[in-house]
């Protein structure tokens, strides 16, 4: 429920319980300098009450906000102004705050004179001690969601950096590899491809890191449309078609009988099963299998990723979706990989409403299952030609008919 | 010898530029600024120009080819306008560049990813050299 929503039964029920007229709640600025109203009840909307509050110019609204309960019996002309609106003659103004720190103001009015005394404020403390509790909880989401978005800046914006560097160093390193720079010994070409494949590893680790940020950005929620999910399996198959026909793997694909449709990015989606694919491919060895099979089951398509490889060893269940964690057994058959495939599937998942399973025998094989709430059955716009990723129905199904 | 120039603001870029290109048996000159750049190529009338994408701003490589591409018939540049352009550029630099080279997007006629591999590089001078002598 929004935070507006809350206080708004909050004040409904405490004017209903005192038996007022209406309610405001005000809430405080980070610097502590100006009251906002928030929300009202029984409040005409034109009311100048309703209008921004600066504390310094309201002693009422700054006696309040140190603590302390006013009970106004008879407002006075002088005492009207800014703060409290025409009409009423009793006002009950009670502090927010939580844990000694003021958050803003709940007034209570009633248009009849000496409406309110003590025992009122205490019937209202229950209410208030909630209406503080929701503005704290809902100012804590808020700055962990700043913090979030805060953190993912700064891994974009570091690793941007990064990326200029590294390729620099692998431009000017592919010269001397391949002789441009003059011939090279034995010694001095076994040193420059081990350099060569340290740089090829961090730029895979930028390039990830990106992605994870990427993940994390709020913009992102801005490229959703339907994506074929048969078609976005199928690319990342394709993508991968290649190592694993240099690994002798039998790779192949069981597409879902029906084109069904789910809503995320098809960039992220299409990521999630290059990952996936990739992954069971690499993690497999020479002459073994992986199947991916796409079904629909209920109001869901389900993508299963499965293999006979090495594996994933039980203690590493729990840790699987943490960043930069690698099982024991993934790091002898690659000792660099970065550790954040996985990391960045489940952050995409999640993003798109789907979830995640896994189940693993070690030295039998692993099964990921991927399942999306489905967005609709109806064919989509035919894949998007761009970067040589399109993939005809076509070439789906010679994928089937090869064994 | 055809004359090629370089739009490059990092001179260690440059220099992994410069030795396949002078190994094929070009004339390389440089600049390390988009203004540079436009000054040079009035000064040169190179037969190509290489061009990264990014130099002092984030858009310099986009504006210079731009500006050398202005289809007005008042600009300085319009008797290089067919002068074959190839940008250095680095994946996810923008969306666009994805598309591929075309007139509606960007004004260039290849596309070289960084890190820059020499013989992808000199294979791709050659053809664009080879089209401009024919075209």
């Amino acid at each position: 429920m929004e935070l507006e929503q809350i206080l708004a039964r909050l004040l409904e029920a405490a004017t209903q319980v005192l038996q007022a007229d209406a309610a405001m709640v005000r809430l405080l600025d980070d610097r502590g300098r100006e009251l906002t109203t928030a929300v009202t009840v029984g409040l005409p909307d034109h009311d100048s009450a309703v209008e921004p509050v600066a504390v310094d110019q309201s002693a009422l609204d700054r006696e309040v906000l140190s603590g302390r309960t006013v009970i106004l019996d008879e407002i006075q002309e002088d005492v009207r102004g800014a703060t409290l609106p025409q009409d009423y003659c009793s006002a009950l103004c009670v502090p927010l705050n939580r844990e000694g720190e003021p958050l803003g103001t709940l007034y209570i009015y009633a248009t009849g004179a000496q409406c309110f005394s003590e025992p009122h404020s205490e019937l209202l403390a229950p209410l208030v001690d909630l209406a503080a509790e929701a503005v704290a909880g809902n100012r804590a989401y808020a700055k962990l969601k700043e913090q979030e978005a805060s953190r993912g800046q700064f891994i974009r914006i570091a690793t941007h950096e990064l990326r200029s560097p590294i390729a620099v160093a692998q431009s000017l390193l592919r010269n001397v590899v391949k002789g441009y720079a003059g011939e090279l010994n034995e010694p001095q070409r076994d040193i420059f491809a081990r350099i060569n494949r340290r740089l090829d590893f961090m730029q895979t680790l930028v390039n990830d890191l990106l992605d994870l940020a990427a993940g994390k950005s709020p913009e992102l929620g801005e490229d959703e449309q339907a994506v074929a999910v048969n078609a976005s399996v199928g690319r990342a198959v394709l993508l991968v078609q290649p190592r694993a026909e240099e690994k002798d793997i039998e790779l192949s694909l069981d597409p879902c009988c029906e084109e069904l449709v789910v809503q995320a990015s098809e960039e992220g989606l299409d990521r999630i099963f290059v990952n996936l694919v990739d992954n069971a491919v690499k993690y497999t060895p020479a002459g073994g299998s992986v199947r991916v099979s796409l079904g629909r089951k209920d109001e869901e398509i389900q993508v299963a990723v499965s293999d006979n490889g090495i594996g994933i060893p039980k203690e590493a269940l729990s840790h699987l979706y943490e960043e930069f964690y690698r099982a024991r057994n993934a790091k002898k058959v690659d000792a660099v990989g970065t550790g954040l495939g996985l990391a960045i599937v489940k952050d995409l998942v999640d993003r798109y409403n789907g979830r995640i399973e896994v189940e693993s025998e070690l030295g039998q094989g692993t099964t990921f299952t991927v399942a999306f709430p489905v967005l609709r059955e109806e064919a989509p716009v035919s894949g998007r030609a761009v970067s040589g990723r399109a993939v005809s129905d076509s070439s789906v199904k010679t994928m089937i008919a090869q064994p | 010898m055809p004359k090629i120039l370089a739009i490059e603001d990092d001179p260690d870029m440059l220099a992994a530029l410069r030795m396949p290109l002078e190994a094929q048996g070009y004339e390389l000159f440089t600049a390390t600024t988009g203004e540079e750049g436009l000054e040079k190529v009035k000064e040169i009338a190179p037969d190509l120009i290489i061009l990264d994408v990014m130099m002092e701003t984030a858009t310099a490589g986009f504006q210079v080819s731009l500006e050398l591409r202005s289809p007005d018939e008042d600009s300085p540049y319009a008797e290089y306008r067919d002068t074959p352009i190839l940008m250095l550029t680095a994946i996810h630099t923008t969306t666009s560049l994805r598309f591929g080279p075309d007139e509606a997007y960007l004004p260039v006629d290849d596309f070289v990813e960084k890190p820059v591999d020499p013989d992808e590089l000199v294979e791709k001078v050659e053809l664009l050299l080879k089209q401009s002598a024919v075209g």
